[in-house]
């Protein structure tokens, strides 16, 4: 096996979008950046086939299109799971240089006239929703990235961080086609992996076909954990509606332009059950809409028949900016939203942000900061950071902050040769074994032990049952064959998954009351309590001792 | 299965393998040239990126039957 030595400023694990955005605010910073991600960071990540939603406010002279609006909307849709301050410094601040530079690299938020078209969905007091062509934002973003002179690793998936005197000084990880191994000694590294997919039984069999990108499985948040970093929000199971039999977003575009929600009763009931109808906060709806299809009002739809052809014709072109191929399953599956109601169904869970302004996973400070020296994390993969405009603004300052440290340390310590080349055996272990269960069985039973005790509807009863079975396949992960690198890739994506698994189930059960439903929704306790639970449950690992911490946010 | 790839169109010159987020496309030896193929069919997301990125548009989406049915 080739070993290959790099040594850089800062690290970038995922290049993603907060990746690309981080080592852009890296690398203009003067650090030197070297940047892995198991993907090629011209189409990895979320958006990597395109993208059309980016939420800000704009001072363009309403009321609520002001800073000090947009955090009271925090403080509405997410109270208890963010920080006002953190949001501030990570997201407002960051937001006029992260518009700007988005029409710097080549993929602008704006229509051809150069102006905004805005719209407004998930209980926004108005239209925060930007609404643009996202589809060349990954390949821009991944050319200035190279044009910045970062070193890029594609196809390399990291698996671990590295760490000396309690300070993380780089990370190591091999490639997922040639198997060679890199360690890279950096003085500061930032994650930048995304949320947990793949962890929720699918309702649409294949665990593949996710809402989220299915190759983001919390191998960073894990790396972070192991290396001593607290996590937070991680109780919080993400979903939300989508077709039938298609996982592709479009919850934005169809709400954001007038699309109504009905059930097989033929009743509007998003208007009958919030104040705010069908654009009410995303886990509001959700909530409902299981609330229907327990009472047997399924199936679900999303009715735009009503729509005028200049907004219909806006909704048909925008779907495939989001999702790509869209259009064609539409078109493949004879759905025609002119005509019809289309159906629609509660997504799989996922580990991720309960709003789409507060995040979930490595706890960050004003700065991006993780807890550990040396670490700093932003995007889905960081709690103060959500969706596109938290990944393109936190991942800059990620970026940012990461380099100042970097350049303010005298010496960087790298840590001793003798203990990588052991840890690297390890990793490679699936490999050598002569025979053993493929990744995906373990993987089924995990998704199936989260689906059914530690999904929408949890209790102490259910959650404890879920972490006994977890611990329980935990204790086969050691048994894992893999015939090849792609294999090990996944191998190493299914203990990152029951990880994060853990970690959930067990915050979960820390959390007693009930926040942001059914994000987490305890039946033995179902309301939410903000004189004793308002704030953020903080998970850390020290050594073999797992524990969880309150931290108020008011 | 959802991309299919066009052979008289696919010059092989290999960006679908290089680009695909699954690592799902790999290229093989056919007849003295590279082609493309998908070796892991079951882990496309079906995000469009080798559509989009083909330069002889000889990649097509076809949905399976379990996505179109249920
Ligand atoms: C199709 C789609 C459309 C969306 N549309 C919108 C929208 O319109 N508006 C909105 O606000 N939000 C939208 N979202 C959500 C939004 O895109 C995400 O919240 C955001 O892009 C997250 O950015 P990120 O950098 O954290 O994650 P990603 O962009 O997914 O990046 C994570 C990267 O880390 C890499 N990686 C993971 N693990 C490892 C490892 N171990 N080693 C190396 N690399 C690793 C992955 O390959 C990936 O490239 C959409 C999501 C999807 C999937
Ligand atoms: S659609 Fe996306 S995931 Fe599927 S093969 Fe093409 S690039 Fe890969
Ligand atoms: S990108 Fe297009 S032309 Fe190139 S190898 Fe793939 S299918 Fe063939």
């Amino acid at each position: 096996m080739e070993l290959i030595d790099l040594s850089a400023d800062v690290l970038i694990i995922g290049g993603g979008l907060a990746g690309t955005n981080a080592a852009m605010g890296a690398a203009e910073k003067g650090a030197s950046v070297l940047v892995a991600d198991k993907g090629n960071i011209n189409r990895s990540g979320d958006i990597g086939g395109g993208v059309d939603h980016f939420l800000a406010f704009l001072n363009e002279g309403q009321e609520w299109d002001t800073q000090n609006a947009f955090l009271d909307y925090v403080e509405m849709i997410g109270r208890g799971t963010g920080h006002l301050s953190i949001i501030e410094s990570v997201y407002c601040a960051e937001l006029p240089d992260a518009i700007e530079r988005m029409a710097r690299i080549g993929n602008p938020l704006t229509q051809a006239d150069g102006s905004f078209y805005r719209t407004q969905s998930m209980g926004q007091p108005g239209t925060y929703w930007i609404n643009f062509n996202g589809k060349r934002l990954k390949p821009c973003l991944g050319k200035a990235v190279r044009k910045l002179g970062c070193t890029v690793l594609d196809k390399v998936m990291m698996v671990d961080l590295l760490t000396h005197q309690d300070a993380v000084v780089g990370g190591i990880g091999f490639h997922i086609r040639s198997g060679s191994f890199y360690i890279l000694q950096t003085k500061a590294t930032v994650i930048a992996t995304g949320n947990t997919n793949r962890l929720y039984e699918n309702p649409r069999i294949n665990p593949f076909n996710t809402w989220l990108c299915p190759f983001d499985t919390g191998d960073g948040q894990i790396m972070a954990l192991n290396a001593g970093a607290a996590l937070t929000n991680m109780e919080y199971m993400r979903m939300t509606l989508l077709p039938k039999g298609f996982a592709a977003p479009g919850f934005n575009a169809l709400v954001g332009m007038g699309g109504r929600f009905l059930n097989s009763l033929g009743e509007y009931y998003m208007e009958k059950h919030h104040p705010m109808g069908n654009r009410a906060p995303r886990y509001e709806v959700v909530y409902f809409t299981l609330e229907e299809i327990r009472k047997g009002h399924g199936p679900i739809y999303i009715d735009c028949r009503h729509l005028n052809e200049n907004d219909l014709i806006h909704l048909e072109t925008s779907l495939g900016y989001d999702k790509d191929t869209l259009p064609d399953y539409f078109e493949q599956r004879k759905e025609d939203l002119r005509t019809k109601p289309v159906e629609i169904t509660v997504s799989e869970g996922m580990q991720a942000g309960p709003t789409e302004v507060t995040g979930s996973g490595i706890k960050i400070d004003k700065n991006s900061a993780a807890t550990v020296p040396g670490l700093f994390a932003c995007g889905d993969a960081s709690d103060h950071n959500r969706c596109v405009h938290g990944a393109v603004t936190g991942g800059y300052k990620a970026g940012k902050s990461a380099a100042t440290y970097a350049k303010g340390l005298t010496h960087g310590d790298g840590a001793p040769k003798s203990i990588i080349r052991e840890e690297i055996d390890r990793f490679m272990k699936p490999l050598h074994r002569p025979s053993g269960y493929p990744y995906r069985q373990i993987e089924d039973a995990i998704r199936k032990i989260m689906a059914e005790h530690v999904g929408p509807m949890r209790t102490e009863g259910s959650l404890k049952c879920g972490l006994e079975k977890l611990q329980r396949i935990e204790s086969y992960l050691d048994e894992m064959k893999a015939t090849n690198f792609h294999e090990l890739m996944r191998a190493h994506e299914t203990r990152s998954i029951l990880s994060v698994g853990k970690v959930m189930a067990t915050t979960a059960l820390f959390r007693t009351e009930s926040r942001n439903k059914p994000y987490h929704h305890r039946l033995d306790f179902p309301d939410t309590d903000n004189t004793n639970w308002c704030g953020l449950v903080v998970f850390r690992k020290d050594g073999d001792r797992l524990s969880c911490s309150f931290e108020p946010t008011t | 299965m959802p991309p299919t790839f066009y052979m008289k169109k696919c010059t092989g010159c290999g960006l679908c393998d290089s680009i695909c987020p699954a690592d799902a496309i790999y290229m093989k030896e056919f007849e003295d040239t590279s082609v493309p193929y998908l070796k892991y069919p079951d882990e496309c997301w079906h995000c469009g990126s080798c559509r989009q990125d083909c330069p002889e548009g000889a990649i097509e989406i076809q949905f399976p039957p379990d996505m179109l049915c249920i």
